[in-house]
């Protein structure tokens, strides 16, 4: 029973990882209507900025995060509005192979600057954690979730209490009429992805503290952020939520089914994913398109 | 092909007017042919691209040794060497394009290997149906070698004795271990590995415990840690990669497993392992192909120790070189002897002085098997003590002892 109870707090310290990495992707998918297949990129990009400071300034890894969030903010600004922005009204395919190739621009870039070694951040509690009778929470993974939610409450803030958010949500929902009310399409469109650019570098932060680091380590989250989106729902912050806590659950609990090597953990997963989509299509909590 | 031909013609020339120059005066000093082109598809981007950085470091300390020294001599004339690289971005399935456009377009005439298992197997079909010989270093599946393929042969130990040294290691030590928690990554090398282990902790007196497998380049393993735990093992072991044995250590502090073994198959000998997890990296054990602490006594090339030296100064580093440049190194060293030795630079004839190849190098015995396997050198046991790599097992080459067992977490 106990052992049940730690996988179960497990997965969830999982998919708030998840959750961190996905609201990002979401938002940008959700306004813009761009899979931004270089969200991976992102994240490991605001991996390796906490890392520098972690390894030349004895920066604690969670004070580093709005460094991540701040430069990944003006980077997201600049690719978008430099450009994806010229490819914005193309069919998805076209935006499709752009974030590709910025994708891989990135992750060579951080070849060059930072070599295929493999970097970790390891501070000094990363080892321990709180013991609940038999079940331990280890404390980077419950700083990991607390940071998810917390973007989360931030996200929803912005979206749903400022002016930003509302020309954000209004754009989403009908870009031409947004435009004739005189929102600036540009200065919103450019926003929005360096709003999704800042999480995503939050949530690099996270991961550099559990996992070890390499240019390439983004790839497999841009898959996950993917897969939380279409299990949630998209267009609402709870269903990410709801989508990243489940993932992460799934995949924990599919690596303990007696029998099976966890090889079949993602394969439950993504079974998981599929009879979602067909029997609620809209996501978990997802709105109605 | 009709280049080479050409070419030892032309160096057969060169012999007959230096030996007429020098007529009366013993043997001739040797004259210099063409050049001999070897091709290698190397993981120089992508998820691969540091042990494919590793591989060209060991080719390319060959490469400059070799020809410093003119190059490889071949009936009395010396021929530079050239490797022509292309990258295969860590796509097992491009390398076997890359080495078919190595051997038609470069001219090729000799195929270094790529790096990992996968790549090996897709590339050694290529070189069979081309009839070009390859000496691979960086791929140790056993299943590379059972079609019965002639071209193909591997320097390296094989895949199933990658961490059966650490159990026969742990069967020397007080109180000896007895269960094992085994964690292996779902490829095929990792798997075999893990099997190999299986199959033969019994003859030890060892039980396994706990098995799974998780997906290759998997980021969490909490879940899994926290399984073994409950197994409670004397020896965790993992047979994977890089990543995962850092994110496995970590988890294991996290959550609390104590073993008196940790061994992992991949990833404590490079010295990424302890700059990631500094002093967590200690009492680690793994089982090498090489260590620079290893006690062979080569016939020809580099000693252990100049090995050492020439690898800093070439690479400007502090660090000594870990295995996947060493084993690379030798893969070379193979084709520099079997060359010399078939006095030829005719594929078929070289192919034949390979299989028929038995020497001693800083690297170990290098000589195969039917197959084209390397079963006669053994793989060494090291561990991590105060941050410093020590071979500890088999003794007869070791510089520590190993330090057992293993402390708990928070007695550290």
């Amino acid at each position: 029973m106990s052992q049940f109870a730690q996988q179960v707090v497990l997965g969830l310290l999982l998919g708030g990882i998840y959750v961190a990495v996905a609201l990002g992707f979401s938002l940008v998918w959700g306004i813009l209507n761009i899979v931004n297949l270089a969200h991976g990129a992102l994240v490991i990009v605001g991996a390796y900025i906490t890392w520098d400071l972690f390894t030349r300034l004895h920066v604690d890894p969670f004070l580093s995060l709005p460094v991540d969030a701040l430069a990944l903010f003006v980077i997201g600004y600049a690719l978008q509005r430099g450009v994806i922005n010229r490819l914005i009204r193309a069919p998805l395919l076209f935006t499709f192979l752009l974030t590709f190739g910025i994708n891989l621009v990135i992750v060579s870039l951080l070849l060059l600057i930072f070599t295929a070694d493999f970097r970790s951040v390891t501070p000094s509690y990363s080892g321990s954690g709180l013991h609940l009778g038999s079940v331990i929470i280890p404390y980077i993974r419950l700083g990991g979730l607390a940071v998810a939610l917390a973007m989360a409450g931030v996200l929803w803030a912005i979206l749903n209490r400022t002016r930003i958010g509302a020309a954000i949500l209004a754009v989403g929902a009908d870009r031409d009429a947004a435009q004739l009310v005189g929102v600036d399409l540009r200065h919103i469109y450019a926003l929005t992805f360096a709003i999704g650019a800042a999480f995503a570098g939050v949530a690099g932060g996270i991961i550099s503290t559990f996992q070890s680091i390499t240019p390439t380590a983004g790839d497999p989250y841009t898959l996950q952020a993917f897969a939380v989106v279409i299990l949630g729902g998209l267009g609402r912050v709870s269903a990410t939520i709801a989508g990243g806590l489940a993932f992460g659950l799934i995949e924990v609990l599919g690596q303990s089914a007696p029998g099976l090597g966890s090889g079949f953990a993602n394969a439950i997963a993504f079974v998981v994913l599929v009879l979602v989509l067909v029997i609620r299509p809209r996501g978990l909590l997802g709105r109605l398109a | 092909m009709r280049g080479a031909r050409l070419g030892s013609f032309l160096a057969g020339l060169a012999v007959l007017l230096a030996a007429c120059g020098n007529s009366g005066s013993g043997t001739p000093a040797p004259s210099t042919g063409a050049p001999i082109i070897f091709g290698a598809a190397v993981s120089l981007t992508g998820s691969q691209s540091k042990e494919g950085g590793l591989t060209k470091q060991g080719y390319d300390l060959w490469l400059d040794w070799i020809n410093q020294r003119g190059g490889i001599l071949v009936n009395n004339a010396k021929h530079p060497v050239q490797i022509i690289y292309e990258d295969d971005q860590s796509n097992a399935n491009l390398s076997a394009t890359l080495v078919e456009k190595l051997i038609t377009v470069e001219k090729a005439q000799f195929i270094l290997g790529p790096y990992g298992s996968g790549a090996t197997a897709s590339d050694a079909i290529v070189v069979e149906k081309d009839g070009i010989p390859m000496v691979e270093s960086n791929g140790a599946a056993q299943s590379i070698f059972s079609h019965g393929y002639k071209y193909t042969f591997g320097v390296l130990s094989p895949a199933n004795k990658y961490l059966t040294g650490v159990l026969d290691m742990a069967a020397t030590l007080n109180p000896k271990p007895t269960t094992i928690a085994m964690l292996a990554a779902n490829d095929n090398f990792s798997l075999e590995v893990a099997k190999a282990v299986a199959d033969y902790a019994p003859s030890k007196g060892m039980q396994i415990v706990f098995n799974k497998s998780y997906p290759a380049a998997a980021p969490d393993v909490s879940g899994l840690i926290s399984q073994a735990k409950a197994a409670n093992p004397d020896i965790v072991m993992n047979s994977g990669h890089l990543a995962e044995s850092i994110a496995i250590n970590k988890a294991a502090k996290q959550l609390g497993l104590n073993a008196k073994i940790f061994a992992y198959s991949v990833g404590p000998s490079t010295p990424d392992f302890i700059s990631a997890l500094g002093a967590d990296a200690n009492y680690v054990y793994d089982g090498s192909q090489w260590t620079p602490q290893v006690k062979y006594k080569p016939s020809f090339y580099l000693s252990v120790a100049d090995y050492v030296k020439a690898y800093q100064k070439k690479y400007n580093s502090t660090e000594p070189p870990d295995y996947h440049v060493a084993e690379s190194t030798a893969g070379c060293l193979a084709f520099e002897k079997a060359i010399e030795n078939a006095g030829s630079l005719d594929p078929s004839k070289v192919r034949d002085a390979l299989a028929a190849l038995d020497v001693m190098t800083f690297f170990g015995e290098i000589k195969f098997d039917s197959r084209g396997i390397n079963i006669y050198k053994p793989m060494v046991v090291e561990q991590i003590q105060s941050g410093t790599h020590y071979t500890v097992f088999p003794a007869n080459v070791a510089n520590g002892q190993p330090q057992y067992p293993t402390p708990t977490w928070s007695s550290r």
